[in-house]
């Protein structure tokens, strides 16, 4: 039994060199493969200009602002007024903090600057355009230079950096910037099968008188589109509260009701056909059950005023029908106070700053809409701050978020929304010194662009594909072939050895 | 003298030179029908009068501002946003009994959901485009799946779904578009939205009987949405809501006695103010031995009219048969309503081929001509050579005028057949047709596979051979019957697929790589295990 086998003349491929051979060519083809497989299967990330977004963290728009003042006829002179006016507003933190740089010269030769004349003539100061006539009164009598200098500096930092914390307590009622808004004007009737319901109203005349001119004056800002509709069953989600008063009956909503009047479930305000934002206005009519109603102050006294605005959606104003010569119809004369009131609601909502107390608006200015320049600048320079502000930091958050998630897809559109963002924000800081429109134009597309990479759908594509999924599908395969490979090197590996001690081991025994 | 005089007096002195005037009228038509149930057709009509369509060509420029007062916003946006000329939509549950109830009041009726537009060309925004925005708006607004009705299932019938209104004269031509989605269902949260454009929302008038639990327990229930232009009048928007309700069902005594109360769960206690016209009718013609109360305002044509005036006491019409114990139900089957009766099969069995058949009965005297179409998705697909057509047994294919046929186009486009059959009088034909059950892709099956897919219905429009002929309904109104829908079930895969090939095919190669490789490093050698025992 004990023979050792003799041995067969090998086959070509069952020498040494050639198994080698094959083995070698097997690993070749493998690490070859490995570069292909590597492409086929990673995820494309394309890479952003981080360095770029990150160095802009700390960068702020500062807007250079010039201001005339001309002393007029008075005997002060201009030029220590100037150098008095501009020394407390720069110690005025108001303007500190909204990155303007003030100028002020008494010369007349900066185009597009602020002019101020001091007028001792008249009492009241007013605006028109980008003029101040301020008045060198105070309580009837000519002040001194440096009192006219604080007094007037108070004002034109109140004119130029309205948007403070402290001088808007209602900053937050603001809607955010859109390029395009609706405005959706609704006659809402809680009832109009009760007595005192408001079937038409003479609606596309009192837009044309009371807010035409005031769309014109913003459209720089933005673009409106108008619609209006008539409601004829909108109850109330709530019971108001009724007050005695004297024989008579009314009806009030405290201010908790009124954060809770607009019933979205069955007013019908909605408009589904474009992503706009929308800016509703609505003219509510109380049934006759809940007629008249009130808005109570928080003192529980009915408050003179009957509108109110729901910061960032509207505003609602309450109309309760004369009780005798019963109308089903408001022609334009009646909806005169309540579109004045819509009018300051939509400007309030979209940011145009109030005048400071001692100043009015020149009323004879018929184009201006009792906009005056002063505040659609600060309006203009405010949406620029906010949307460079809002381009930066969604950059940031992008260029963060893509570091943080390594699995994320980066894709050519959102890299080139992000640089075309970048060089928006460059054209935005070039432009700041010429044109504000154009800065705030830029703005808009930049915080746009910005908005679009960050939603961009194609970045999301890995969350529900991940790796330890693609893992899976791979192990049956290359576990079940990797292992034979292995283990052939590996052989050969220990033949070769053993091979090397048996040579050893001979030459020592020939010696 | 049903309306409030005061009223439109107000709105026409008023609104006459600024806004386009608004018309707003409701009715409710009652039908008592031989079987004891109850057809109900509210419908809700706004009309715009002497509005303009918005020219696809301005679609580039911004739109005018919108204004109106009865006129639904939410619908008015749509319509301008996507510069349609004419919209229909239909939702339904149920399949219509035609030869039991007869034609119905509105007559889209086909099971599931139904779109169609006309809508104009020559925009920089093409026609398909304006549609898929269309069909995503309106279901986002009645909350349905309209959205699946995409190039799959859209096809342009433009013989059976001719405009109801005008089209305007433009330099370009308009076009149709049409789908169905037979599997969508009709329910509260369709009908939600559906009464918020209702200027009286379902609080008065008319309106106010649209109870959701009463409408969706009906046999047959469904609403429609229907715009149209009218060249001399403006645009018209017709909502509409049908239901086949079942009293004989409700009642406890077996009796097909009726109310609005015992109907809707409901009784119209307040007029809708802003309502030019708000009239109910309740049909006598297939009825007798009854007695109705009140006592209508007046009889027109078979038909007793109840006008909706502000009232004192909450109306409710009610409707009993003194003579009657309990309801007998007729055999109807001897005498049907509509002069066709059709049926629509699919035979055969196994997954790769069936056969679909209809059998289409005249009951007139007189020879008939209808219109024949099928939109079938490509889930079906015909065998167009197969069509036969047969009458008592002889092949009468002479009797079938296929007109256009569009071939389908696997997972892209449904397939179009335009026919037109030719039956003669009181005979019943027999129409055989072989189809094809396409393989799915793996991500196309539905998450209820197994169910199978829903089939849209075919539409027929008879219309009288000779013009003379003895109908007169069939001659006034060339309507559209709707079959059934099908359900066809397709070969599905096992879900769990995907990582049974990947573990078996893996399992394959790794076998089959082992055993070369072993094969080509191995070293094979012969082993003398010895001599064989002596």
């Amino acid at each position: 039994m004990e023979q050792t086998a003799p041995v067969s003349p090998p086959i070509l491929f069952e020498s040494k060199t050639v198994r080698r051979y094959i083995l070698a060519s097997y690993w070749v083809v493998i690490i070859l493969a490995l570069p292909l497989w590597w492409t086929t299967t990673s995820i494309e990330r394309q890479s952003l200009p981080t360095s770029d977004v990150l160095s802009r963290q700390s960068k702020e728009l500062v807007f250079p602002v010039h201001v005339d003042i001309d002393a007029g006829n008075s005997k002060l002179d201009s030029t220590v007024l100037a150098r008095g006016v501009q020394s407390y507003l720069d110690g005025n933190s108001d303007v500190q903090r909204s990155q303007l740089q003030i100028y002020v010269s008494t010369l007349h030769s900066t185009p597009g600057a602020y002019q101020v004349s001091l007028q001792s003539a008249v009492q009241d100061s007013t605006a028109e355009e980008r003029q101040l006539m301020f008045s060198a009164h105070l309580d009837g009598e000519i002040q001194t230079t440096t009192d006219l200098a604080m007094g007037l500096a108070d004002a034109l930092a109140t004119l130029l950096a309205p948007y403070t914390t402290l001088r808007t307590a209602h900053s937050d009622r603001a809607v955010t910037f859109a390029p395009r808004y609706r405005l959706a004007f609704t006659l809402l009737n809680e009832d109009a099968a009760s007595e005192n319901a408001v079937l038409s109203w003479d609606v596309a005349n009192s837009l044309s008188k009371h807010l035409s001119p005031v769309l014109d004056r913003l459209s720089v800002l933005h673009n409106f589109t108008v619609e209006s509709q008539v409601q004829y069953h909108a109850p109330l989600a709530f019971e108001p509260h009724t007050l005695y008063k004297g024989a008579a009956v009314e009806y009030g909503l405290t201010q908790e009701d009124l954060t809770v009047f607009v019933n979205s479930a069955e007013w019908t305000l909605s408009s589904s056909v474009s992503s706009d934002p929308v800016l509703h206005f609505v003219l509510f009519v109380p049934s006759s059950r809940h007629s008249p109603l009130r808005i109570l102050g928080t003192d529980g006294i009915p408050a003179t005023s009957s509108s109110f605005i729901l910061p960032q959606w509207g505003g609602i104003v309450l109309f309760n029908p004369p009780t005798i010569n019963v109308t089903r119809h408001l022609p334009t004369a009646a909806l005169d106070s309540v579109f004045v009131t819509f009018r300051h609601q939509l400007t309030s909502l979209l940011g145009v700053p109030a005048l400071p107390a001692q100043v009015h608006v020149e009323t004879r200015a018929a184009t201006s809409a009792g906009i005056t320049d002063w505040q659609l600048d600060a309006l203009l320079r405010r949406r620029a701050i906010e949307n460079v502000g809002g381009a930066q930091e969604t950059l940031q958050s992008i260029v963060r978020l893509v570091a943080q998630i390594e699995n994320m897809p980066v894709g050519q559109d959102v890299k080139g929304d992000v640089q075309d963002a970048l060089t928006a924000l460059d054209e935005v800081y070039a432009a700041v010194p010429f044109s504000l429109e154009v800065a705030l134009k830029h703005a808009g597309r930049a915080l746009t662009l910005a908005s679009r990479a960050f939603f961009n759908p194609g970045m999301l594509a890995l969350l529900y594909f991940p790796a330890e999924h693609k893992y899976a599908v791979y192990t049956p395969l290359f576990a079940s072939i990797a292992a034979p490979l292995v283990v052939a090197v590996l052989r050969e590996v220990i033949a070769e050895r053993k091979a090397a001690a048996e040579n050893r081991h001979t030459r020592l025994k020939a010696e | 003298m049903w309306w409030r005089p005061k009223f439109c007096l107000l709105l026409s002195l008023y609104l006459g030179p600024v806004l386009a005037t608004e018309l707003f009228e409701e009715g409710l038509n009652l039908r008592p029908l031989r079987d004891g149930k109850v057809a109900a057709h509210f419908s809700f009509t706004t009309l715009l009068k002497g509005a303009t369509l918005r020219d696809p060509q301005s679609l580039a420029s911004d739109d005018d501002s919108q204004h109106y007062t009865l006129f639904p916003l939410a619908l008015g946006q749509i319509l301008r946003e996507y510069a349609v000329t004419e919209l229909h939509l239909t939702l339904n549950a149920g399949s219509w009994d035609y030869n039991r109830w007869g034609y119905p009041d509105e007559p889209g009726v086909g099971t599931g959901a139904e779109l169609w537009a006309w809508i104009g060309d020559g925009a920089t925004i093409s026609v398909d485009q304006r549609w898929q925005g269309l069909r995503n708006a309106l279901a986002g607004l009645f909350c349905a799946s309209l959205g699946s009705l995409d190039e799959q299932r859209t096809t342009s019938p433009v013989l059976t779904f001719t405009p109801e209104g005008n089209l305007p004269n433009w330099t370009a031509s308009h076009q149709l578009r049409h789908a169905t989605l037979p599997s969508e269902h009709v329910c509260t949260e369709n009908l939600t939205p559906f009464l918020k454009l209702l200027p009286c929302k379902s609080l008065s008038g008319i309106a106010s009987l649209l109870n959701p639990h009463r409408l969706f327990d009906a046999d047959w229930h469904g609403l429609g949405v229907h715009v149209r232009y009218l060249q001399d009048e403006g645009v018209e928007v017709r909502l509409a809501f049908q239901a086949v309700l079942d009293p004989v069902r409700y009642s406890p005594a077996r009796r097909r006695d009726w109310s609005l109360r015992s109907l809707f769960d409901r009784v119209i206690s307040t007029a809708c103010p802003v309502a030019h016209s708000s009239v109910i009718r309740v049909d006598l013609s297939l009825v007798n031995s009854y007695s109705i109360t009140p006592t209508p305002t007046a009889v027109h044509d078979n038909h007793a009219v109840y006008p909706v005036v502000p009232i004192e006491q909450p109306l409710d019409i009610a409707m009993d048969w003194p003579a009657e114990t309990t309801f007998q139900y007729p055999l109807v089957s001897a005498s049907p309503l509509t002069p066709l009766s059709i049926q629509r099969t699919l035979k055969g069995w196994g997954q790769s081929d069936g056969q679909l058949s209809l059998v289409i009965t005249n009951h007139l005297p007189v020879p008939l001509q209808t219109g024949y179409l099928e939109t079938m998705p490509w889930l079906l697909q015909f065998y167009l050579h197969t069509l036969h057509a047969q009458i008592d047994g002889t092949t009468r294919d002479d009797l079938v005028k296929v007109i256009t046929y569009a071939a389908p186009v696997p997972h892209a486009q449904p397939a179009l057949l335009q026919a037109v059959l030719t039956l003669p009088p009181r005979s019943t034909l027999r129409l055989t047709m072989d189809v094809a059950k396409p393989f799915l892709r793996y991500t196309e099956h539905p998450p209820d596979a197994q169910r199978g897919w829903d089939l849209p219905p075919a539409v027929f429009v008879p219309f009288s051979l000779d013009s003379m002929g003895t109908d007169d309904v069939l001659r006034a109104r060339p309507t559209r019957i709707y079959t059934p829908a099908l359900l066809v079930d397709l070969a599905t895969p096992d879900f769990s697929m995907p990582y049974n090939v990947i573990i078996m095919s893996c399992t394959l190669i790794a076998l089959m790589f082992g055993s070369i490789f072993n094969l080509l490093t191995r070293k094979f050698a012969v082993v003398h295990v010895g001599d064989a025992p002596q």
